[in-house]
């Protein structure tokens, strides 16, 4: 009985794709980060102006990943892509101190918007390879997650270039997505 | 009549809203403990099981309804790094679980040590405290007594608060009853810190 609701679950899972944006400042890892999922390597890439999007299969479920360019510019094209979207992945360079308030404050606006009200939260901070950046609290913090009440939201420490941190946050996602399904 | 109407109105929409934070060191139980709760009360909710639960690094969410009260719980995460941002939730909540690993006897001093910081923090004044032995399942679990011997010492900073230290097994479901009930019972009964009310239609 047990494994025929869990087929009858995977079967209703694996016809819907999954909608993620990938958005974050400029030069935080988002493109790296995308490819990374999708082909497991590192990708040589350029500052994006407009958007990259594929089909990512992680554990035989299908993910369309959206990656915006973070340029100040183009920013306020972000909202177009809000409909619809299940997860959010928000990238951070842990070694910019300089520009995290204004990260803080594009993430603020983006939360606020109703069309991501019941779009799961997770944080990548990124570039954890490199000696001396911010930690996962450090990040937290300044970005202000403590002050969001009604929203899951996880912070994950990763390195796209090592591809550290990655799976755990997949993982993590697809059980946070199924629970929000009951 | 208006003030029946009213009455009934409020009766089936209207419903008082209690925010209870769980906190506890990493690998406490305190995920497992709110999938749990969420299944425990909440018809048709499907618990995640345990091996599909991880580390949090950051918050979880859940509500459940009892009659004409809503608890709302934020379960934070409990690695080291991340006990800074347990302060931030505070003043906003109705009462504090506190969740200790019984099995976990090399760390009960650094839990206490979490334990007596948040305790004496002002924005908790008065906030009521219940203490969940977990892992009670496991053989190698510490006896309440030997739980209760520890954090009793803490005892002369409680000022006036309730608090309750309570055995119990997240895992296979014990206790859960027993400490959601105290919960409401004492939040309830806490005039310093009155519930939200709000409407709720769904």
């Amino acid at each position: 009985m047990g494994s025929f609701f869990s087929n009858l679950f995977s079967s209703l899972w694996g016809s819907k794709e999954i909608r993620i944006l990938i958005l974050g400042l400029d030069g935080a890892g988002k493109t790296t980060i995308l490819y990374r999922l999708q082909v497991g390597e590192i990708v040589t890439t350029i500052p994006t102006i407009g958007f990259n999007v594929e089909t990512v299969t992680y554990k035989n479920l299908k993910f369309q990943v959206w990656d915006l360019g973070g340029q100040t510019s183009i920013r306020p094209y972000w909202r177009c892509y809000y409909s619809n979207t299940d997860a959010i992945i928000y990238v951070v360079d842990s070694m910019d101190r300089e520009r995290i308030g204004v990260s803080k404050g594009e993430l603020v606006a983006m939360l606020e918007e109703e069309e991501l009200s019941k779009a799961t939260l997770l944080v990548f901070a990124n570039k954890q390879d490199i000696d001396g950046c911010m930690t996962a609290a450090e990040v937290s913090n300044a970005l202000g997650l403590p002050a969001l009440r009604d929203r899951q939201w996880q912070i994950f420490k990763t390195s796209a270039i090592k591809g550290e941190g990655l799976d755990d946050a997949m993982e993590w996602l697809i059980n946070a997505l199924k629970a929000k399904q009951n | 009549m208006y003030t029946l109407l009213y009455g009934l109105w409020k009766y089936m929409f209207q419903k008082d809203e209690y925010y209870v934070l769980i906190l506890g060191l990493d690998n406490a139980g305190k995920t497992t403990f709110l999938e749990r709760t969420k299944s425990k009360f909440s018809r048709n909710y499907q618990s995640l099981s345990a091996d599909k639960i991880s580390p949090t690094v950051g918050l979880n969410i859940g509500r459940i309804d009892l009659g004409s009260i809503r608890l709302r719980f934020w379960d934070l995460g409990g690695q080291k790094d991340l006990l800074t941002l347990w302060d931030k939730y505070y003043s906003e909540a109705h009462a504090v679980i506190f969740m200790i690993d019984s099995t976990d006897k090399e760390r009960l001093s650094m839990s206490k040590e979490a334990f007596d910081e948040m305790m004496v923090h002002p924005a908790l004044d008065r906030v009521p405290l219940l203490v969940l032995a977990n892992k009670q399942d496991l053989e190698s679990a510490m006896a309440l007594d030997e739980i209760k011997t520890i954090f009793n010492e803490s005892l002369q900073n409680l000022g006036k608060r309730d608090f309750k230290i309570q055995p119990i097994s997240a895992l296979k479901s014990q206790g859960i009853h027993e400490s959601i009930d105290w919960l409401v019972y004492c939040a309830k009964k806490n005039s310093d810190r009155p519930p939200s009310t709000r409407e709720i239609t769904s």
